[in-house]
């Protein structure tokens, strides 16, 4: 099934290292706070050390699983325990450690109460999210989606600001309400697997097994994509379903939205990606059009929506919506430029908007507001601030030679190629992020110090600038050198693609069979007209 | 003539025949026990509990027949009676310091628990019509009394009329549709019942319809189904807490073994017309214990509205009738009886000489004053709502698996939002505990029995919930009979 | 002929006891109506050449059961209800109406396909019916014979716990109402709502 370099769980040690870290913490005594956070570090960044083992024993030829360990759990229900990675994964749990390390560290001066119960809490997130990236079997890839979601609510709903509790809660039923139609759709799938018509003819919850499933695209497949699309598109977050996030992000403490936006939000375009694409692909054509219709809103509808906001947090809060429409794009473009863009921004969009609430983090934490109607002219008072929060800003815009840039135009090229309007609106979003992120940033950083609250005000520390100098070099490194990170993931791209190529010639004879019976339904009129933009696709 | 005596095999109720007579020792030796000294009757209880439990082990994989078709011994009815044994036996932990707190502690306690524990234990094994009704009312006839048993609190009076009034007035249902049954088809055993529906094939004769009607109403109000579960609310709060406890996971799982075997013979549900009655109960039963639920300030009665919610779920089972579907009734109950459990225990712990200890403002800062506690709750709410890793989640998971599979899917996704909902109630105590102030003077009556109960509940939570193997092979070996 | 006169009669008097001692607001005049529908029934059950059972039925139900309710009654004098019909009749009287018809239109309609038991007339006749009771308690049915008497052992239990010797009142400040009389109690339900 895969291959595993090094005989030995990797993969497991470095989901469970940041548990076993927490575990530690609780035995601790809750005075002890010093010695508390810098143990979380050190935990932390023993999983970074760990993760990074992983690059050195990667095979970037094979799109193979690779780290692989299987093990027979529940042998009544099919369920293995299996981990295993690829490119895409690989790129993302290396991000998550460090993210994570970095989200350790900025919380030592912006949490002074309850610090046991937090910092347990960030490990105990830490653990489900890798657990999330590396699982191969969907039961264990559910608990881990699950268990992540109740460290969260704990820190936004102790640690946070404003309306805690409500936002707490919303996050918690909203992404619930949609992992539960995603458990639907799993069962569905773990159920069809066992009819030999469709699949292997056993029950099996191995997401390997699965992904070889032949699924008739209606009404199966339409129904079981629309199953796991609602939990996917709710953590994405993508428009309409995107109403949890400005309020979860905005009352969250500094170190849950980096964590939030830096990796929660990945696992909802990570599971389009992993589970959506290779597993209904003559779905993924069907539906295309229209994720891309609702990507293209994200984009657009965020990019505006920001524009418009006094809270410096909401504002980065819905670029986040807008800049995770452009990753939705780029995966529906639906060939290899389109899907590497978006994994591509995926990791960027972590580096940057983490960044960005890092940034707002320190200014919070001196300001105690977040109003930019309360700040003007910082820069005069904190050039090293100034100088990080242009280059985050300009990352974050997709200035070529940062990193957002690479990621936007892969995600236009593939756009281009599906469709041209696509892309034409794609742009739009772009010139509204420029416009939103400089008009911040000047509101903020020029004009005159006029508020008396800000003469005083610090510039960064070395905590803080040894903190932020990590994101910094991914900027430049990834803009400048994007080369390792692409190659990375070529082959696991690759593979999905030709999946989609097989698919959309077969979506295509399906579509055209149905077009004559299906032109006077009025809802699938639209597949009739689809059927020339689609051609554009399948080259 | 003489009579010819049947064969008889003692040895299928041997576990129970080993209760009796501790409980009956019980009786004769608690006028010798000191007033205040009554916990020796609770453990020499409990040793019973343990040697039963024990023969009890030792018989799995018989399968026998006895007292003329009245009793069956096989792995489905001996997956019940440790199941009930356990919980019988985590009640007693329970209630050993809260009833001298609530100066209730009379030995007659143990002893109607134990006596309920042989009712309870007979359902799953009753094979005829007479045995299983009686068996019911045994276990009911300890509950009333035990319900009752704080004689000077009007509230645990009023809710032990409330059962016995309900209770008799179901089992008249019950007995009533009984005769129905046995009118239509000549015979109480429910195999030869069984046999008689599929010569004749006479699945929808109209006393049969009637039958099955009184035995749903009956039943429903056993398991507190909608619209069956007025009493549910005022007899869970009015209770003493361990007896609350006690209804909620023992008696709803005695009612569910008896309904699994009576149902499935009688009405051949697997290959009947009887789904949509059965649906539209479990559909209302759901949705109203959740959204119910969600304006309770008085934590027995939220945990009340809960577990009505619980039976509905519970229901799905019946309503797909498959394998899976009865397997997946047994592999949810066993979850549900921990997490209920120890979701009471909570409460238990609170009340002390002056506090009662269960409204949800009790409960406030708990987790801050003993982090132990509140993430033994936490794992009890993950559970009850249906969130990995537990055991309550493995079993919604069989139980929506079963749903799909025979395709009920509205009644999945009816299930799934109902889990939602359960979120918000659940979680409401969990920020209670968490994120307000602590109460000052809050007093914990901690006990050495009352942390084995705990701990022994919240470990099972979890463990059954990432090791859930050996229960899902128990649970689909002892649904064969019914296949 | 007269079979079917002297069931119609046994079976309305039994009604018409059982109407009168739902009914009728003084407690006496109902326990004692109920005996009379007790002795119909017990009528009735000679009509089916269940001699045993008819006599049990006397001697238990009008001669155990009701003495003690009637003991029950003089001991605690009650008062005499003040409503003849319950607050919400209409509902009640619907229900029942259904109920019946459906139990009526169901009894008609059923056709009973299953053949006779072992204990036919001829059997009854020839051994007696207290032995062929006896025979059938003790072979067949002994498991529910035994079950029975320990649920009269528990109810035994219960009515002692409940209405029994007193338990020491509480001594300390207790959250509760310390009561200490019925009507307290009572007052305490009725408030509570």
């Amino acid at each position: 099934m895969g291959t595993n370099v090094y005989g030995f769980p990797l993969l497991s040690l470095i989901a469970y290292l940041p548990l076993i870290g927490a575990i530690i913490l609780l035995f601790m005594k809750k005075e002890e706070e010093k010695k508390i956070m810098q143990t979380a570090f050190a935990v932390s960044i023993v999983t970074l050390a760990v993760s990074l083992l992983l690059i050195p024993g990667f095979d970037s030829t094979t799109s193979e699983m690779q780290f692989t360990e299987q093990h027979t759990w529940i042998p009544s229900l099919g369920v293995s325990y299996a981990f295993g990675i690829d490119g895409i994964s690989l790129l993302l749990i290396v991000m998550t450690t460090i993210i994570s390390s970095i989200a350790i560290v900025s919380s030592y001066t912006a949490i002074n109460m309850r610090i046991k119960e937090y910092y347990v809490s960030i490990l105990f997130l830490e653990t489900g999210m890798l657990g999330v990236f590396m699982s191969m079997d969907f039961f264990l890839f559910y608990i881990f989606w699950e268990v992540m979601l109740v460290p969260m609510y704990f820190m936004i709903g102790i640690w946070g600001g404003g309306r805690r509790l409500y936002s707490a809660i919303k996050f918690f039923l909203y992404t619930l309400f949609g992992s539960l139609f995603m458990l639907l759709g799993i069962l569905a799938v773990y159920f069809l697997n066992a009819d030999p018509q469709y699949g292997s003819g056993q029950y099996t919850f191995s997401v390997l097994e699965l992904q070889k499933m032949n699924l008739p695209l209606h009404p199966l497949q339409f129904w079981l994509f629309l199953a796991f699309f609602l939990g996917f598109a709710i953590k994405v977050p993508m428009f309409p379903f995107h109403t949890w996030l400005p309020d979860a992000h905005t009352d969250a403490p500094t170190a849950g939205s980096v964590l939030l936006a830096g990796v929660l939000l990945k696992m909802g375009t990570y599971g389009f990606v992993r589970f959506c694409l290779p597993m209904f692909p003559e779905a993924s054509v069907y539906f295309m059009p229209y994720m891309a219709g609702l990507s293209l809103v994200g984009i657009v509808y965020g990019a505006l929506v920001a524009l418009a906001q006094k809270d410096i947090k909401r504002l980065v809060a819905y670029s986040s919506v807008s800049h995770l429409g452009f990753v939705m794009l780029g995966i529906f473009a639906l060939n290899t430029h389109g899907i590497t863009g978006g994994i591509l921004q995926m990791v960027n969009h972590g580096v940057s908007t983490g960044a960005l609430f890092l940034i707002v983090g320190m200014i919070y934490e001196r300001r105690h507001t977040r109003l930019i109607a309360d700040f003007g002219g910082l820069s005069s008072k904190m050039p090293i601030y100034s100088a990080v929060f242009a280059v985050t800003m300009f990352s974050s815009m997709g200035l070529p030679g940062l990193n957002g840039f690479v990621g936007e135009f892969l995600i236009l090229v593939g756009a281009f190629e599906a469709n041209k309007i696509y892309a034409g609106i794609a742009v739009i979003g772009i010139i509204l992020g420029a416009a939103y992120m400089l008009w911040l940033f000047q509101r903020m950083m020029f004009g005159p110090l006029d508020k008396p609250e800000n003469q005083k005000i610090l510039d960064m520390n070395r905590r803080e600038i040894a903190y932020m100098a990590p994101l910094i070099v991914f900027m430049f490194w990834i803009g400048l050198f994007p080369r390792p990170f692409i190659r990375v993931m070529e082959p696991a791209v690759e593979k999905i693609v030709q999946r989609l190529k097989g698919a959309g010639a077969m979506a295509k004879q399906e579509s055209e069979e149905k077009s004559v019976e299906v032109i006077s339904k009025n809802d699938k009129t639209v597949i009739a007209a689809r059927i020339d933009p689609e051609k554009g696709m399948i080259d | 003539m003489t009579p010819i005596m049947p064969d008889i095999q003692l040895i299928a109720i041997f576990p129970e025949s080993i209760l009796a007579i501790f409980a009956c020792a019980l009786f004769v030796m608690d006028p010798f026990i000191a007033r205040d000294k009554k916990e020796q009757l609770g453990y020499f209880s409990l040793a019973g509990l343990c040697v039963s439990g024990v023969s009890t082990l030792f018989l799995w994989g018989k399968s026998i027949s006895t007292f003329s078709g009245m009793i069956a011994l096989d792995n489905y009815a001996l997956f019940f009676k440790t199941l009930f044994l356990m919980i019988s036996a985590l009640i007693i932990l329970m209630s050993i310091r809260y009833i001298k707190i609530e100066r209730i502690n009379l030995g007659e306690y143990y002893g109607l628990i134990l006596f309920a524990t042989i009712g309870m234990m007979f359902m799953p094994s009753a094979t005829d019509l007479l045995s299983f009704y009686l068996s019911l009312e045994l276990m009911s006839m300890s509950l009333y009394v035990l319900a009752a048993f704080m004689r000077k609190d009007p509230k645990s009076i009023e809710g032990g009329i409330k059962y016995f009034l309900t209770g008799v007035f179901s089992s008249g249902l019950i007995l009533y549709g009984v005769a129905f049954l046995f009118g239509a088809t000549g015979t109480t055993n429910l195999g030869e019942i069984a046999a008689f529906l599929q010569e004749n094939g006479v699945t929808s004769s109209l006393s049969l319809i009637m039958a099955f009607v009184l035995l749903i109403t009956g039943f429903g109000f056993k398991i507190s189904a909608v619209p069956f579960h007025m009493w549910a609310p005022d007899v869970y709060e009015g209770s003493p807490t361990p007896v609350t406890a006690f209804l909620s996971a023992g008696s709803k799982a005695a009612a569910f073994s008896v309904m699994l075997r009576v149902f499935i013979n009688a009405f051949a549900l697997s290959s009947g017309n009887w789904w949509p009655v059965l649906w539209v109960i479990a559909v209302l039963t759901m949705t109203l214990g959740n959204l119910v639920a969600l304006v309770q300030t008085n934590m027995k009665r939220l945990l009340a509205y809960s577990s009505i919610a619980h039976a509905g779920y519970l229901m799905i089972g019946l309503i797909t009738a498959s394998q899976i579907g009865y397997a997946a009734i047994l592999i949810y109950l066993v979850g549900y009886v921990f997490m209920t459990l120890g979701a009471f225990t909570l409460i238990i712990l609170l009340c002390s000489a002056n506090m009662k200890g269960d409204q949800i403002s009790d409960f406030k800062g708990l987790a801050r004053t003993n982090p132990m506690l509140g993430l033994v709750f936490i794992i009890f709410a993950l559970s009850l709502i249906g969130i990995p890793p537990s055991a309550g989640f493995v079993g919604k998971l069989y139980l929506f698996n079963s749903a799909i599979q025979g395709g009920f899917y509205w009644l999945a996704i009816i299930g799934i939002l109902n889990s939602v909902v359960s979120l918000y109630y659940y979680f409401r105590v969990v920020q209670v505990m968490y994120m307000d102030e602590p109460n000052a003077g809050t007093v914990l009556s901690f006990s050495p029995t009352l942390k084995v109960a705990l701990g022994i509940t919240a470990f099972l939570t979890l463990f059954l919930g990432l090791y859930p193997e050996p229960i899902i092979k128990a649970a689909i070996d002892s649904v064969q009979i019914f296949l | 002929m007269t079979a079917q006169l002297l069931f119609f009669y046994f079976g309305g008097m039994a009604v018409a006891g059982a109407v009168v001692a739902v009914f009728t607001p003084n407690l006496v005049y109902s326990a004692l109506s109920l005996l009379m529908t007790f002795i119909h029934i017990a009528g009735i059950y000679i009509l089916l050449n269940a001699e045993f059972i008819a006599a049990v039925q006397i001697i238990v139900y009008a001669g155990a059961i009701l003495v003690t309710y009637v003991f029950v009654l003089m001991l605690f004098n009650p008062e005499q209800e003040k409503r003849y019909f319950h607050k919400q009749y209409k509902i009640g009287a619907f229900l029942g109406a259904v109920v019946l018809f459906l139990m009526v239109f169901a009894g008609f309609k059923t056709e009973i396909l299953s053949k006779g038991g072992p204990f036919t007339v001829e059997y009854v006749e020839e051994i007696g019916h207290t032995r062929a009771i006896g025979n059938a308690l003790f072979t067949d049915f002994i498991f529910p014979f035994e079950i029975a008497s320990f649920i009269l052992l528990v109810a035994m239990f219960g009515a002692i716990i409940l209405a029994g010797r007193g338990i020491k009142k509480p001594k300390g400040p207790g959250g509760r109402v310390d009561l200490s009389s019925r009507r307290k109690a009572k007052e305490a339900i009725v408030g509570e709502r």
